[in-house]
């Protein structure tokens, strides 16, 4: 298929309804759908496909769009959904279940700010708030990753070691509603890439089992030490995957995290999404000026690659950490668990949170040099530092 | 501190209990815990509970390991488990009523007490039967043997808000603890530990689990258990014959009409018979009544009778012979029985015919020849021989008590009784047994056109006569009887019949003299019969109310024909002089070979049923005095053994659950019109054109294997296994629906 | 009158049901002995006639369970009292959980009956978008809901399930507001099947799920389940209860086609509520209004009777 100009929407339904079409000679696809926006797209786009083996359910809420997608695949089919915002709060209880019962859904989320008040733009609250579920995250920065991170997302999902839900997250509008060009897949790229789903532990009529009985504290301590286990195989799962991927559609989907000029960099910026690709344009910029400025972009959330970033802020002194998100009482998610992977590691690295772009905030160049100047000037870390605001307005 | 482990069953509140001492302890200003050990149980499961107190602040979380005393709520979890990690000396509290010494060697270490909680709390009406609730009992009973006043105990019920009769059992229990000290000298190795130990990677769902069988054995959880009972059915227990009328029925339900003959034949030979002239006392017993009328026994008795097909096979030859005397239905069912015994068998008959009673006292009407021919037929194709054309009279009794190993005399009731009225007609006045006799071997040559007749008698012969009387043209038949209709030995039935065809009854008449008309220029001679008004006066001997002459109240009553039905009497001059006739006992003095006296002749009872069952029980003596082997005469012997509790007695309606059975009217079979009866000797009733009717048997307290306990046992652990109910009591919980289901009562709780 | 009357009282015929067939107390029944649901429980009874019926009926079954006594009911994993596959889904998720099961079913053309078995707080209470969602969609399903009138897993309180006057642990006092006409909420959807089923007329009940089987899309069925430990009654008592409820007329069995044709499959028999009421401690006689409710039942019925004959099945 040539290169299309699509919206990040458009990327993300096409490719979630050619992956499910690629399981035709197995057990099919499920898909339950329901509208938020900015995603209504997303599953319009799945519900006009015309699946040879294949069955969208339109149903009354997010918590029976999972709903479904659970059943689906519990019945052995490839399942996915979409959803944003409150829609994901509302969903919540069952993409718990996706995680705890270990079915491989795929749920791509376009990132808008949780409300009330009512707020549509770009804010990865929504999907950060799932981060202690048993679900695989990315993050996308452009519409080409959203595409290959929703297909590489199948097979990591699907693969025996893994069996983990994977959530695909784009920030709302700037990427969901952008068009760019993009390589999307064909269908027999798709089929070539993903081998038929085989859920081992679907229901069957031969083996009735029961799934999600009681368990005793001893058996909930064996499925969360499983589901950790599955957790630490996905770095390398997902290397595998991307290296088939490069096969199959000759471009590299990327790493767990992309670094940009952090060889020898003193100060090293962290963040994800379209924030990330900002970030990198003022990185070259200052690089170029002779600023021993580098960048982290991670694109896989869950699990966190905590020695990749290690690896990467190697010779940095201080580390900037972007987050479009805002944990209460505390700042942002992704420098939490920044701060958390150098704990006892680097205890000499100064870490220090910025909340940028929150509530769907444009996030400028303009914006990045105000941290860095902000983080050339410290000795020491503090709070989150509200970047939008102006300074007499940020209580410290 | 001291730490308090419950062990009880979900529902009986064991966590209560706990909340109750720690509430007396608080309530003291003591610092406490009352806790359960959550998890999926319901009621009846096994659950544990626990309490902490002490006069300083508690702050440990965990677990009781090593109480200092256990507290027992179900007497079904006593075992080696309760005791686990309970410190040396410590209290066991046990809720059972035997005496806690009763415990001493299975708990050496430790301090038992016990109390009846569970009584108290039934009497105080805590909880359902099946589930008291002990606790509030069990507090009191904590409280004695702690050293706690009564009044902390109360205090605490008080103050959870609990009910007088909680107080009242808290009371209760706390006076009523018995106790016992340790045997032996405690050592704290006595009860090991209760502590868990580290966790253990366990199989996942990934991994194939999720499926395994269940491990609770819920048996366990049950205070009382389902068992099987049987009773007596009042049919069976009425039916002169000894029928299995229950039995049968139950078979002809399933429609298995062999089967239901089958089972008959094992006590009559003549179901067909009995089906069309029995007085069925098990209809009149049956506890349908209650409901919507009796099971139509009596027909389908016929239907099995006149539909089955049985063949029966003898026993081994044996060589002794039996004689029997008469072929009435006493000595053909001795007959018969002796004959499936294997013996040799000679019935000796005066007449020319067999039957007896049933061919010369009964009309065609009711009891067609064919059908009898038949019965009698299955019986001497079993190998009986007969004599016809021999009157045995006592000379002949004693040869043939010399020529065989055993006698019965079966001669029925031969002495007729008279009425005397003064100077009778001797043509005009004839015995209603001759009558009919007269009838039926003269294939209703005898007419009566024209003629008044009048029938005196109150029993079956007398309808028979009557009816008879009707179809052989009588303008007018007319019933005298001294009583009332209630108090008629006819079946009810043959009367309704009889007034339907227009017999006129006059009760409550006796008629006294017979007054010689002025003879009219017809060939009738008419007279006057002069009757009495009669009334009921105290009951006589046989408990019907003794008829008394109303003074001046005779009346006359024209007629052409008066036939006596007033019953009959035996005549016993076949035996030597001074014999006692009884039934079933063997008569002495007539050489060393045993004879026997049986049916009417020595019961006097007069009804066919009563007879053949007379005539099977002395089949059976006799088999018993000439082999020594005792045969159980009971019809329902065989299902003895596949129930838990045996009743002898009689199930009553009451005992039945009868709002469970549906309302279902009589099915009758079709009858000939009233009008077309009085001009034929046809048979009357058409019979059942199916056994339907016997699905209305109610099945009293008898298993018919209706499976509404298996229907509705919430486990599934109901089974049946052939004929027998298997209940699987490893997992019977004890819920008892079964036994209230169960609407025929066979089915009951049993304590454990 | 034309309204059909199928059936009255129990047993069937006087005394004689139709024979069962033999189901072993082994892995293969529907609900396994071991299981730990209470003494009495009639979703016991319930799961236990479903079983013979899908044995019966030569059918097979999966089980999607919210949040309810029946996803309890499995016991403690490895094990399980279900015999057939069985997901515990979240309480409001069950219809949407089964549609995505039916889907995979249907469209690999396969057979099964996919079962939602479900209480009726995750029916009358936080399931009725759910299953009004998959009702309106008409998916091919059988919804059983094993009303007991109270939330029984959480220890006994108000649903909108739970009748007037019966005291439970939130309505203290006894409750004031009537049950959910969830039978006419289902016809208002027009699903294919809607019935009410009593296990004290099994044969009815027995027939209502064949017809289920059989039925191409959505069925629901509603079976009115004695809970001995909720309603304070003896658990010997638990069929006599429904029974009483039908002969009562406080639970009528009828049947609803495509919403739009109704059949009613007892009469009343004008047993006395209060002979119902008498025998649960879940009521105090003094809190009720009899005459209300006897009146509530008798206009009820009449409703029904006239819909019977209005537009008969």
């Amino acid at each position: 298929m040539p290169v299309e100009i699509v919206t990040g929407n458009h990327a993300a339904g096409y490719t979630l309804a050619v992956a499910g079409e690629a399981n035709r000679n197995a057990r099919g696809a499920t898909c339950g759908i329901y509208p938020i926006t900015p995603q209504t797209e997303i599953v319009e786009k799945v519900a006009a496909f015309p699946f040879t083996k294949g069955r969208v359910v339109p149903v009354e809420s997010e918590h029976s769009a999972m709903g479904v997608a659970i059943g689906g695949s519990l019945g052995g089919a490839r399942s996915f959904t979409a959803s944003s915002s409150n829609g994901l709060a509302y969903m919540v209880e069952n993409i718990m279940v996706a995680g705890f019962y270990r079915l491989p859904i795929v749920m791509v989320a376009v990132n808008r700010t949780l409300g009330p008040p009512w707020n549509i733009w770009a804010d990865q609250g929504d999907t950060l708030m799932l981060r202690d579920f048993p679900w695989i995250q990315f993050y996308c920065s452009d519409n080409q990753e959203v595409t290959d991170l929703t297909m590489l997302a199948f097979r990591l999902a699907e693969d025996h070691r893994i069996l983990l839900p994977v959530l695909v997250s784009m920030d709302a509008f700037i990427l969901s509603h952008t068009l760019q060009e993009t390589d999307l897949p064909t269908q027999e790229q798709a089929d070539r890439y993903l081998p038929d789903l085989e859920l081992p532990h679907r229901m069957r009529h031969d083996d009735p089992k029961t799934l999600g009985g009681l368990v005793w504290p001893d058996a909930t301590t064996t499925l969360r030490m499983e589901s950790h286990e599955a957790m630490l195989q996905v770095p390398a799962a997902y290397e595998q995957c991307r290296t088939t991927f490069k096969d199959v559609f000759g471009r590299d989907p990327g790493a767990a995290l992309d670094t940009f000029h952090t060889d020898d960099a003193d100060t090293v910026l962290v963040a994800s999404g379209t924030v990330a690709t900002t970030a990198r344009e003022v990185v070259k910029r200052r690089r170029a000026a002779g600023e021993k400025v580098g960048l982290v972009k991670i694109r896989m959330f869950r699990p966190f690659p905590e020695q990749a970033l290690r690896d990467a802020c190697a010779s940095a002194v201080k580390v900037g950490v972007l987050d479009r998100d805002y944990a209460a009482g505390v700042g942002g998610v992704w420098w939490q668990d920044t701060r958390a992977a150098f704990q006892g590691r680097r205890d000499d690295l100064l870490i220090q949170g910025y909340l940028v772009g929150i509530g769907g905030g444009d996030v400028t160049p303009e914006t990045v040099d105000r941290v860095l100047d902000d983080l050339g000037g410290r000795d020491a870390a503090g709070g989150p530092v509200w970047t939008d605001m102006k300074p007499e307005e940020v209580v410290a | 501190m001291v730490e308090i482990r419950i062990h009880g069953r979900g529902g009986q509140g064991g966590v209560t209990l706990a909340k109750l001492i720690a509430t007396s302890r608080f309530l003291r200003g003591m610092s406490v815990q009352a806790f359960g050990l959550y998890a999926a149980e319901r009621s009846g499961a096994p659950v544990q509970a626990f309490c902490r107190f002490d006069d300083d602040t508690i702050v440990n979380r965990n677990l009781i390991y090593e109480p200092d005393h256990v507290v027992v709520l179900d007497p079904t979890l006593i075992g080696p488990a309760i005791v686990g990690g309970l410190k040396p000396g410590g209290w066991i509290l046990l809720n059972v009523p035997e005496d806690p010494e009763r415990f001493a060697s299975e708990y050496p270490a430790n301090l038992v007490a016990t109390v009846d909680a569970t009584a108290i709390a039934r009497e105080h009406g805590l909880g359902t039967r099946s589930v008291p609730i002990v606790n509030t009992a069990l507090a009191g009973a904590v409280a004695r043997i702690l050293d706690f006043p009564l009044e902390e105990v109360v205090e605490a019920v008080r103050h959870l808000g609990f009910s007088d009769a909680n107080v009242a059992a808290a009371t209760d229990a706390y006076n009523a603890v018995a106790t016992k000290k340790p045997v032996s000298v405690p050592t704290p190795s006595d009860n090991g530990s209760a502590r868990p130990g580290a966790v253990q990677p366990t199989l996942t769902f990934l991994e194939g689990g999720g499926g395994s069988l269940p491990l609770v054995k819920t048996g366990q959880w049950a205070s009382e258990q389902p068992a099987r009972q049987q009773y007596v059915p009042p049919c069976n227990h009425v039916c002169p014959a000894g029928n299995d009328v229950q039995g049968f029925l139950h078979a002809l339900a399933e429609d298995r009409v062999d089967d239901a003959l089958e089972i008959l034949l094992r006590t009559t030979p003549f179901p067909s018979t009995c089906g069309r002239v029995c007085p069925a006392p098990c209809m009149a017993s049956c506890n349908r009544i209650e409901l919507d009328g009796a099971v139509n026994v009596r027909q389908l008795e016929r239907y099995a009778g006149d539909r089955g097909n049985v063949s029966l096979v003898p026993a081994e030859r044996r060589s002794q012979r039996i004689a029997i005397v008469g072929s009435g239905p006493a000595g053909l069912t001795a007959a018969y029985h002796l004959a499936l015994f294997g013996y040799g068998v000679t019935v000796y008959e005066a007449g020319s015919q067999l039957g007896g009673l049933l061919r010369t006292g009964i009309p065609e009407f009711r009891l067609p020849h064919d059908i009898l021919d038949m019965e009698i037929g299955r019986i001497l194709d079993l190998g009986v021989e007969t004599i016809t054309g021999v009157f045995v009279k006592r000379e002949r009794l004693l040869k043939l008590a010399q020529s065989h190993d055993a006698v019965l005399v079966a001669t029925g009731l031969q002495e007729l009784r008279g009425l005397n009225l003064g100077v009778a007609d001797a043509e005009m006045v004839v015995q209603g047994i001759d009558f009919l006799d007269r009838v039926r071997s003269g294939d209703h040559d005898i007419r009566l056109d024209g003629e008044d007749v009048v029938v005196v008698g109150g029993g079956n012969t007398a309808m028979d006569a009557a009816r008879s009387s009707l179809r052989l043209g009588a303008k007018s038949v007319r019933v005298v009887y001294r009583r009332t209709r209630n108090e008629m030995p006819a079946i009810a039935e043959e009367i309704d019949e009889a007034l339907e065809e227009g017999v006129i009854m006059d009760f409550l008449t006796q008629p006294v003299a017979i007054e010689r008309m002025a003879q009219a220029d017809g060939d009738l001679g008419e007279h006057h019969i002069i009757c009495r008004r009669m009334e009921l006066g105290e009951p006589d001997d046989s408990g019907r109310r003794r008829p008394v002459e109303v003074p001046d109240s005779d009346y006359a009553v024209g007629c052409h024909r008066i036939i006596l039905a007033l019953g009959q009497s035996p005549d016993i001059t076949v035996f030597p002089e001074g014999t006692e006739v009884h039934e079933g006992s063997e008569l002495l003095g007539i050489l060393e070979t045993p004879v026997y006296a049986v049916g009417d002749l020595a019961t006097n009872d007069g009804t066919v049923t009563a007879a053949i069952g007379s005539g099977r029980r002395a089949a059976l003596h006799i088999h018993q005095t000439l082999t020594g082997e005792v045969l159980v005469e009971d019809g329902q012997a065989r299902v003895r053994s596949d129930v838990d509790v045996w009743h002898d007695e009689v199930i009553k309606s009451d005992a039945l659950r009868m709002h469970l059975f549906e309302r279902q009217g009589v099915t009758e079979g079709a009858a000939l019109e009233p009008e077309r009866r009085r001009t034929t000797f046809d048979e009357i009733h058409a019979g059942l054109t199916d056994p339907s009717e016997a699905k209305r048997c109610l099945s009293c307290g008898v298993c018919n294997e209706c499976d509404i306990c298996i229907t509705y046992c919430p486990e599934g652990v109901l089974k049946r296994v052939g004929h027998d109910l298997v209940f699987d009591y490893a997992y019977c919980k004890g819920c008892g629906i079964c036994v209230t289901e169960c609407p025929r009562n066979v089915v009951f709780m049993s304590q454990l | 009158m034309s309204t059909a009357i199928e059936e009255r009282g129990m047993p069937e015929g006087a005394g004689v049901l139709t024979a069962i067939p033999e189901i072993p107390c082994t892995e293969d029944c529907l609900l396994r002995p071991g299981n730990t649901n209470c003494g009495g429980c009639g979703m016991s009874i319930g799961l236990t006639m479903l079983g013979r019926a899908l044995a019966e009926a030569n059918e097979t079954a999966m089980f999607a369970i919210p949040a309810c006594c029946g996803a309890v009911t499995a016991g403690a994993f490895p094990t399980t009292s279900y015999g057939v596959p069985t997901v515990n889904t979240t309480f409001a998720a069950a219809p949407a959980v089964a549609s995505g099961l039916a889907a995979v079913r249907d469209m690999n053309g396969e057979s099964g009956q996919v079962v939602v078995w479900a209480g009726d707080g995750g029916t009358y209470d936080i399931g009725m978008a759910t299953l009004s969602a998959a009702a309106e969609r008409n998916e091919n399903i059988i919804y059983i809901c094993y009303d007991n009138e109270i939330y029984g897993n959480t220890g006994g309180q108000r649903s909108s399930a739970t009748p007037p006057g019966a005291r439970t642990t939130t309505t203290p006092e006894g409750k004031r507001e009537d049950k959910k006409d969830i039978i006419g909420i289902m016809a208002a959807h027009g699903v294919p099947y809607a019935a009410t089923l009593s296990m004290a007329h099994p044969a009815d009940f027995r027939r209502k799920l064949m017809h289920a089987f059989q039925t191409e899309g959505m069925s629901f069925l509603l079976i009115h389940s004695p809970c001995p430990t909720g309603w304070k009654s003896e658990p010997g008592d638990s069929v006599e209860l429904v029974r009483l409820a039908v002969r009562s007329g406080l639970f009528p069995l009828y049947e609803v086609f495509e919403g739009k044709r109704w059949r009613i499959n007892t009469e009343p028999d004008g047993a006395d509520p209060a002979e119902y009421y008498k025998r649960q401690r879940r009521f105090k006689l003094e809190d009720l209004d009899l005459d209300t409710t006897r009146r509530v039942c008798a206009e009820r019925f009449e409703r029904l009777k006239k819909m019977a004959e209005v537009f008969p099945a």
